[in-house]
């Protein structure tokens, strides 16, 4: 792989305490994983595995003991701006403008307001949110919310973007327009990402490698590799690129093995 | 660019037509009581005594006007209002707030408060009448007191529910404890705080009247008290217009463009 790694997992366990029980969740089960520069990483894995909760502890809203993680070879000890998240309900400010939710990780930051503003116009017109600038987000579609959260999180210019379900929420079209679009801004921008899905398709499109996880304790079971150039990565070719609908049939048949498993045991 | 434009034009003119025809509906909803009582007041014996009529009642306005101690009277009593609710809600929030952030102060707090919130301001009355006299001073607490708890209260409530997801989002972008007060946890419990200062607000306009009654403090609810030992009827029901619609003029030209702007714009609450 290109690049250096920015994220580097290693031994990670996690379990939940239960207080009234005392017993605890086991979600997560010795994790090891790195994601290099520019690299496109989509985790999938059955329900209730600890995805999200692999997640949470990436972008630091989740204290971990078991085991070890750095981004940019820095221990993880809390949320920073070094990791964006978009979360899979929206979670952009009702009470501020589309223009304000994307600028808001500068204004954090303190970047003077011109400066700032270009910077936030630049985004906009990226994922394509022009003439909504003064919007509020009550205003928007589903998928218009999903933009500015994109966008956000892109704006406050993150070492690795943590995307948990992002499009999970919309319908099949926008999905397919936002998955499209997505593309396109991960090649302006060249991210590094780590994109959490319950679609096989998703993350066959959108990712450079797939993990899958095991049910409940969370572990790697395996990872696919798709090997297309993300200029390929349109869906009116995917549909019939060979490299893409073998790479979805293997990870559907390993994450269909747990679901499988799940039910006969 | 266009569309967004024609569709705010669109949203600014719907807002008219609705404003215009709610004026409307207020006329005619106040002719209509003014005939109701005038009404009344025609077919009833002693409607002097009983229930004077509207003309009369305006009447009387001006013969205290004359006086001049109409302008007087209400002038104390707006003062005490906006100066007891004013310091009251400035206490209250950053009091509600400070609860609101942390869990050990609230629980310390929260068994006295609901103590507190309990008594109502009538019932301290005696006692800070037994403090501080007949005096304006106990009719000032009473009403900070009033106008305290609704605040506090919904402010510590409001900041407990804004969902975790914005807080989680801001702690994301780098925000400081300072940064998620400003950005997320106040703008966040806006409809709390319009809710706890329409609460507040009533209730000591409420304590003012009752304050000013029962301390003898000169102002429009000495004036209605007065009334009745006067055996002036229409001075009695000039004073409960003038507390009625003072009130109708606070909603209006306060608290309601406060939270259009405000929690309205941001489609937190439904109109
Ligand atoms: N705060 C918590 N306290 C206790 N247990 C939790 C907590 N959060 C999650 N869990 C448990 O940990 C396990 C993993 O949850 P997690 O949310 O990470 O799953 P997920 O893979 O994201 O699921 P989904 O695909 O449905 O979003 C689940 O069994 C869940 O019940
Ligand atoms: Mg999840």
């Amino acid at each position: 792989m290109t690049g250096e790694a920015k994220l580097i997992v290693q031994g990670l366990s996690h379990h939940y305490p239960d207080e009234y029980t005392g017993e605890s969740v086991h979600a997560l089960d010795n994790i090891d994983l790195q994601i290099h520069e520019n690299e496109f990483v989509a985790i999938v894995g059955p329900s209730g595995c600890g995805k999200t909760t692999f997640l949470n502890i990436i972008a630091g809203l989740l204290p971990y003991r078991e085991g070890r993680a750095l981004v940019d070879g820095t221990e993880i000890r809390g949320p920073g701006p070094d990791r964006g998240v978009v979360f899979q309900e929206h979670a952009i400010l009702p009470w501020r403008t589309v223009k304000r939710n994307i600028g808001h990780g500068l204004e954090i930051r303190r970047v003077p307001k011109a400066e700032r503003e270009k910077t936030v116009q630049e985004y906009i017109d990226l994922v394509g949110l022009s003439g909504f600038e003064d919007r509020y987000p009550h205003e928007l579609s589903g998928g218009m919310k999903q933009r500015v959260a994109v966008a956000r999180t892109l704006c406050a210019d993150p070492v690795i973007m943590l995307m948990d379900e992002p499009f999970a929420a919309v319908d099949a079209q926008t999905r397919i327009t936002l998955q499209d679009e997505l593309n396109r801004v991960v090649m302006a921008t060249r991210k590094t990402i780590l994109f959490i899905t319950h679609s096989v398709e998703e993350a066959a499109f959108l990712g450079d490698r797939c993990i899958v996880f095991s049910r409940r304790p969370g572990h790697i079971k395996t990872e696919v590799k798709i090997d297309i150039p993300r200029e390929d990565r349109v869906w009116k070719d995917m549909v019939d690129n060979p490299k893409f609908t073998e790479a979805r049939d293997n990870i559907l048949r390993l994450v269909r093995s747990e679901v499988t498993n799940d039910v006969d045991s | 660019m266009s569309t967004a434009d024609s569709a705010t034009i669109r949203r600014k003119s719907l807002k008219k037509t609705i404003t215009d025809s709610r004026a409307i509906q207020l006329i005619i909803l106040l002719i209509g009581v003014v005939i109701l009582w005038s009404l009344i007041s025609a077919i009833i014996e002693r409607p002097d005594r009983y229930l004077p009529s509207p003309m009369t009642t305006l009447f009387s306005s001006v013969d205290l006007l004359k006086k001049g101690v109409l302008l007087s009277f209400y002038a104390d009593t707006l003062n005490r209002l906006v100066i007891g609710s004013v310091i009251g809600i400035a206490l209250g929030i950053p009091f509600g707030l400070l609860l609101g952030l942390n869990r050990n102060i609230a629980d310390m707090f929260y068994p006295l408060m609901n103590f507190f919130q309990s008594v109502s301001g009538i019932a301290i009355f005696p006692i800070i009448v037994i403090w501080f006299g007949n005096s304006n001073t106990t009719v000032m607490i009473v009403i900070l007191y009033t106008s305290f708890f609704p605040i506090a209260f919904n402010v510590l409530s409001g900041v407990r529910s804004v969902p975790m997801r914005y807080i989680s989002a801001a702690r994301t972008l780098g925000a400081s404890r300072f940064q998620i007060i400003k950005d997320v946890l106040l703008p966040g419990a806006m409809p709390s705080v319009a809710i706890g200062s329409r609460l507040s607000i009533g209730f000591a306009w409420r304590a003012v009247i009752a304050g000013e009654m029962l301390a003898g403090q000169a102002g429009l609810g000495n004036m209605i008290f007065a009334g009745q030992e006067l055996d002036n009827t229409a001075q009695i029901l000039l004073g409960m217009m003038l507390i009625g619609l003072t009130w109708i003029m606070l909603d209006h030209f306060l608290l309601r463009p406060l939270e259009s702007d405000t929690i309205e714009r941001w489609g937190l609450v439904q109109r």
